[in-house]
């Protein structure tokens, strides 16, 4: 297994030159709030080689916002919308759409370090 | 003219609470679009707020028909983060509980997806039957039959009690006549062939651009199974070979699975056959091995329903984020795609296909 830090401007292109060497399939989109900045974290696998491969990006925790890899990977869909919602990451070049799995309407971020137990999040 | 149908939220054939709003034109599906988030809890918050050993009981309810699988997940990806060594009695041990967990979770999918397309009961009883046979096995070893919480760093919460071996022998020799029984009983069924031969049929490339998993994947010709690509445990030892199936419609994926049992049932008879001596019980629940901070364990394990990833940065008292791949997620993304110019009655033989758990899809 093969780790990766890339910057996030780099994240398209890496994603789409490893996608051609064959690492088409995508296992998880996910993301670490270490409360100073966010890693976003991409594994991708080849499934013929039996290779994977898992690239990380740092992101800002003031401006948390990456771009989408769906005209990539299409199975990036589901997950980059429930990151979307559990860490408040703006995923950009993504049609706004529907909740997926909180009905906050994004005014809490749950998984973030910073979400109140208790706290009245409207719904 | 196309028509807006809503299937669910509470559905018979959805197998939990999932709204799916289905565009129809005729009979013929347009989109499919599935709701859901209604079994949302926020495992993944809950487990940074608790000691290690605490949440197992938490994995365990997010697939409450394979729970051992991820009980065995997760704390596969705790002893990864702690640097912990299994005990090879324990190994063994795991293999056959997570194996015949297997064989009782794909006869509850058998049971329910017979009961989805028509035959109605009939097969439902004779698996839940079965399906109880397993189930008592592992209440022998554990102590309950459903929520097991039988894992622990290193080992086992109990070694399997006196006879267990036998009366494990015993079920297999029963499951291995009764499949072949069941087999036969659908596959001359042309009700049953009918609706599953050439429906919802997902080719080798779209199931890799969609990320499906488990017996979806393989059911398209592509025969990555995390227990022979990444083995774990003795997996290696006991000859094991991923079931593919290349057709991918909902009868190789139906096929797929019932192969899965059959090549389970032959290795929980070889495992037991190889089962060492020894000691297999792992640390007390309160013994904590501090675990590095900010160290990352990463593991994959193949459940009933593909494979699920434990992504997990580790604290020294709890975890400071895990983050779950819950094959039925993925496998329910995939949906929509599968329907699309399908008749709307074949979305359930589909969906049934697909073996969705919700509560594993919401997490």
């Amino acid at each position: 297994m093969v780790k990766l830090k890339i910057e996030k401007n780099d994240l398209h292109a890496k994603l789409k030159e490893l996608k051609k060497d064959g690492y088409s399939y995508l296992v998880k989109i996910t993301a670490v709030d270490y409360v100073k900045y966010l890693t976003v974290i991409y594994i991708i696998r080849d499934l013929k080689k039996n290779a994977e491969q898992e690239l990380e990006v740092d992101i800002d925790a003031s401006d948390s916002s990456i771009s989408t890899v769906m005209d990539i990977y299409r199975a990036a869909d589901w997950y980059e919308r429930e990151m979307q919602e559990m860490f408040g990451i703006e995923v950009k070049g993504r049609r706004a759409g529907r909740l997926l799995l909180e009905k906050w309407n994004g005014k809490a971020a749950p998984l973030k370090k910073n979400f109140e137990w208790g706290a009245d999040y409207e719904t | 003219m196309v028509t807006r149908i809503n299937v669910g939220p509470i559905h018979p054939s959805t197998h939990g609470v999932l709204r799916l709003v289905v565009d129809v034109d005729g009979d013929t599906i347009q989109s499919v679009e599935p709701h859901v988030g209604f079994l949302h809890r926020g495992v993944e918050k809950l487990v940074e707020n608790r000691m290690y050993m605490q949440s197992p009981t938490y994995m365990e309810k997010l697939d409450y028909i394979a729970p051992l699988a991820y009980d065995e997940a997760y704390v596969a990806a705790v002893e990864a983060a702690q640097g912990a060594e299994v005990k090879e009695r324990a190994q063994y041990i795991r293999v056959i509980l997570l194996e015949l967990q297997r064989v009782a979770s794909h006869l509850l999918w058998l049971g329910t997806l017979a009961n989805d397309i028509g035959n109605f009961f009939t097969l439902f009883m004779w698996c839940f039957r079965d399906r109880d046979l397993v189930l008592r096995l592992l209440e022998d070893v554990s102590g309950s039959r459903m929520f097991y919480v039988n894992m622990r760093i290193g080992g086992l919460k109990s070694d399997i009690p006196a006879g267990f071996e036998e009366k494990t022998l015993e079920v297999v020799s029963y499951l291995e006549k009764r499949i072949p029984e069941y087999e036969k009983f659908l596959e001359k069924n042309p009700v049953f062939l009918e609706r599953m031969k050439k429906v919802g049929v997902l080719k080798r490339d779209a199931a890799i651009e969609l990320g499906v998993t488990g017996p979806v994947l393989r059911g398209s010709g592509i025969g990555w199974d995390t227990r022979k690509d990444k083995p774990y445990y003795v997996y290696d030892k006991l000859h094991f070979s991923p079931q593919i199936r290349d057709e991918g419609d909902c009868f190789a994926r139906y096929k797929v699975r019932m192969l899965e049992i059959k090549e389970s049932l032959r290795m929980v008879r070889y495992a037991v056959k190889l089962l060492p001596g020894g000691d297999a019980i792992g640390l007390p629940i309160k013994l904590i091995m501090p675990a590095a901070k900010n160290r990352i364990s990463k593991v994959s394990r193949e459940t009933p329903r593909g494979e699920a990833l434990m992504y997990l940065v580790a604290d020294p008292q709890r975890p400071y984020r895990l983050a779950i791949r819950a094959p039925a997620f993925i496998n329910l993304f995939a949906l929509s795609e599968l329907c699309k110019g399908e008749r709307f009655a074949d979305m359930f033989a589909i969906l049934g296909s697909l073996d969705v758990v919700m509560a594993d899809v919401d997490r």
